[in-house]
């Protein structure tokens, strides 16, 4: 580690904006230097996914980034407009696949603001401690990710060991892996298997025992992860917000903005927990949030344990959903950021119009505004803090 | 049977049988080292490793060589195709080359020249070459980002390696590498990294940045650039570049050993096996080996500008200080 002196005295040679390292065009003019284009992806070992980042480099200082997308574009939202309402939401699964449950619970939350329908307690809470879960196998592989991403290799398999035991929960209650058709219109598929609650519960405890070592002990202090995401990525508030940034890339800025605290959906005005925020604003800070949003995670979970009410599971519905004429909106707090649907009706059994407002890409545009001036290797650590997934960009 | 041991004795041939043993050394080596990589890579990632081929899955190297052979040497469209395929030669050989003046045990060195130790800083810094061949000749932006950042790299640390290898020359007043073991004695407590500890660290420092090992990996850079110099290769070429990293790798944990740590001298005088000192030589060379593998699966990479920022400002200042140092110390103590 180093001396306190040292490290005020790196953090302020950090500070400067990256910005500052770009030459200016006549600079190069006059010195006649050109610049070199490179097509990084959509075939890339290390991108989330299919993008492709056309980059323009000066040496290793990035010039400008322009990310494309599409590459695994679906039509999800047209193929909506053909299925009737309750059919849609196993290709919501398809949408951001590391947070599918989330994709489910906002599509449902839409269409039940059509439906006016009435969902019993113990779904709520059911819902809620699957999107919890959810959150925690997101999380826990975007910290193993990000360092995959600064080059060590070992978290990234530590991190899938949580997700494949969150993932056999999930196998256990919904019958699937990752694409569950869990949540449905009116309430959950199915109760818990009535051994659940204690595995999920034992889980969680073996969780939070390990989380400290494996992800917390063996990262923090690493002086090279330190020097390597500390003010990289750097953006201030006013940015974040021009950027319409939400999720960990948003709070990281300082932000106090949570969809589960400011915009209470299901049962979340009844639970406690915290909205985490940091004032860096850099890598560094999104890799604490996700930490933090872990524990209070696991935190949620166990009110959910200890609350959940007894009942049905599955609110009153006809056999064919017709919903009235309008517009429908549902958004949750996914682990990447605010995922929203807005649902147009035009009274029929298929929905009119269907639009998914996914995080993953709106905070991709931090991209352009943020890379220029970094140095090469600073891409993937800022990819690293949007956490983007490609089923989400890419509808 | 006489004649054939005068033949043997004679010096061209024994230099060029024992050269095709040392040869055949680093080559296996090289499999060998894979396999210690994946198995200790697994146990770090609490995983199994390869377990499939041969008991314990100790035959995979050789199921890889028979795969790497059978497979196609793709080659990219308009590269230059005699860089191209010359760049893994020219790596391999200095990589090779240099194990020539290891002494492996009192009798054991191939060539046991006086100036030991100026050889290997002269061969190693060719093998910078080899990584700007590959860059160039594979017409790759990737490419050749990894050969820049290569050959800056390779250049800059060639400087704190040098300076860290005075020290040692000048307490044992040798360029020879024999002389240095000789010198250091057979208890540990007399071995150089104990005098030389800033120089040692040093060295093993700039030891991994001259093999590209992870934190100092950027021209590989697989995060960014995939592979960097190497990205266009596949097949033997692909392996001959893999063999070269090994052999690079074993090297610089086996002039580490000689220099600092006691070359074949066993640690305390009772464990001496006379001619069977080799033992202790491999034993030290795979411990330096072994803990480039934990470092390599344990940290995260350095950036280009970090990188240069330790070397010049952190290695090369540390290593002229202690250059002083050691001087100063040698003209007080009387007897060194």
């Amino acid at each position: 580690m180093l001396s306190e002196e040292r490290r005020v005295e790196q953090q302020s040679a950090l500070t400067e904006p990256a910005a500052a390292r770009l030459a200016a065009p006549d600079v190069r003019d006059e010195f006649g230097l050109e610049t070199i284009d490179m097509s990084m992806g959509p075939q890339h070992p290390a991108m989330h996914g299919l993008l492709r980042l056309i980059l323009e480099l000066d040496g290793e200082t990035v010039v400008r980034c322009d990310p494309v997308m599409g590459y695994l574009h679906r039509c999800q939202e047209k193929i909506a407009e053909n299925r009737m309402y309750p059919a849609v939401i196993p290709l919501t699964d398809r949408l951001d696949y590391f947070a599918n449950m989330h994709n489910e619970h906002g599509y449902v939350l839409a269409v039940e603001d059509l439906l006016d329908v009435e969902v019993p307690p113990r779904a709520e809470y059911i819902r809620v401690l699957m999107s919890e879960l959810m959150r925690l196998a997101s999380h826990i592989p975007s910290i193993g990710f990000l360092m995959l991403e600064l080059g060590a290799f070992t978290p990234i398999l530590y991190a899938f060991r949580e997700r494949e035991r969150i993932q056999t929960i999930f196998e256990a209650v919904t019958g699937a892996r990752m694409m569950f058709h869990y949540i449905r219109i009116g309430g959950v598929k199915a109760d818990l298997p009535p051994d659940i609650p204690q595995k999920i519960w034992d889980y969680i405890e073996g969780l939070e025992s390990r989380f400290q070592n494996d992800f917390v002990d063996l990262i923090q202090g690493n002086e090279i992860f330190i020097s390597r995401t500390r003010g990289v990525g750097k953006m201030t508030q006013e940015k974040a917000v021009e950027m319409g940034l939400t999720g960990p890339p948003l709070r990281c800025t300082g932000v106090d903005f949570d969809l589960r605290r400011d915009y209470p959906y299901s049962i979340y005005p009844e639970l406690e927990f915290d909205v985490i925020t940091d004032t860096a604003g850099d890598v560094e800070a999104s890799y604490r949030i996700r930490i933090a949003e872990c524990l209070q995670s696991i935190r949620l979970i166990k009110q959910c344990l200890e609350k959940m009410p007894e009942g049905a599971v599955m609110g009153d519905l006809g056999r064919r959903l017709r919903p009235k004429e309008g517009d429908g909106f549902g958004r949750v707090e996914s682990p990447r950021g605010e995922f929203a649907v807005h649902i147009v009706s035009d009274g029929s059994d298929t929905p009119y119009r269907v639009h998914y407002r996914d995080p993953s890409f709106c905070n991709m545009q931090l991209l352009q505004e943020v890379v220029p001036g970094h140095y090469l290797p600073d891409i993937m650590p800022i990819m690293g803090l949007i956490d983007p997934v490609s089923g989400g960009w890419d509808k | 049977m006489q004649t054939v041991l005068n033949l043997l004795e004679a010096e061209p041939i024994r230099l060029f049988v024992s050269f095709g043993a040392v040869l055949f050394l680093v080559l296996n080596l090289a499999a060998i080292l894979t396999m210690a990589e994946r198995k200790a890579s697994a146990y770090i990632h609490l995983r199994y490793g390869p377990n499939r081929v041969g008991p314990r899955g100790l035959l995979q190297p050789a199921a890889d060589v028979v795969k790497l052979f059978t497979k196609e040497n793709v080659m990219p469209g308009r590269s230059d195709m005699w860089v191209f395929l010359g760049a893994p030669i020219a790596m391999f050989i200095p990589a090779a080359l240099v194990w020539m003046v290891i002494p492996f045990s009192p009798d054991a060195v191939v060539a046991n020249l006086n100036v030991g130790i100026l050889f290997f800083v002269a061969i190693t810094s060719i093998g910078a070459l080899g990584v700007v061949m590959a860059g160039y000749g594979s017409r790759s932006t990737f490419s050749l980002l990894g050969a820049l950042r290569g050959a800056a790299q390779i250049i800059s640390y060639e400087v704190p390696l040098i300076l860290s290898l005075l020290g040692v020359i000048m307490l044992t007043g040798s360029l020879s590498l024999v002389e240095v073991v000789n010198a250091q004695g057979s208890t540990f407590w007399t071995w150089y990294f104990l005098p030389q500890l800033p120089m040692f660290l040093t060295f093993y420092i700039a030891g991994l940045a001259e093999v590209k090992r992870v934190p100092f990996d950027l021209p590989e850079g697989e995060s960014e650039i995939v592979g960097g110099f190497m990205v266009e290769y596949s097949g033997m070429t692909w392996a001959l570049i893999q063999a070269a990293e090994f052999a690079s790798m074993g090297l610089m944990s086996a002039i580490n050993v000689t220099l600092f740590l006691g070359g074949w001298q066993p640690p305390l005088p009772f464990l001496d096996f006379g001619p069977f000192n080799w033992v202790w030589f491999g034993l030290k060379t795979a411990l330096i080996m072994f803990t480039f593998q934990w470092i390599r699966w344990s940290l995260p990479r350095l950036r280009m500008d970090q990188l240069m920022d330790l070397g010049w400002k952190v290695l090369v200042p540390m290593t002229l200080v202690w250059l002083f140092v050691t001087a100063g110390a040698m003209l007080v103590i009387p007897g060194n």
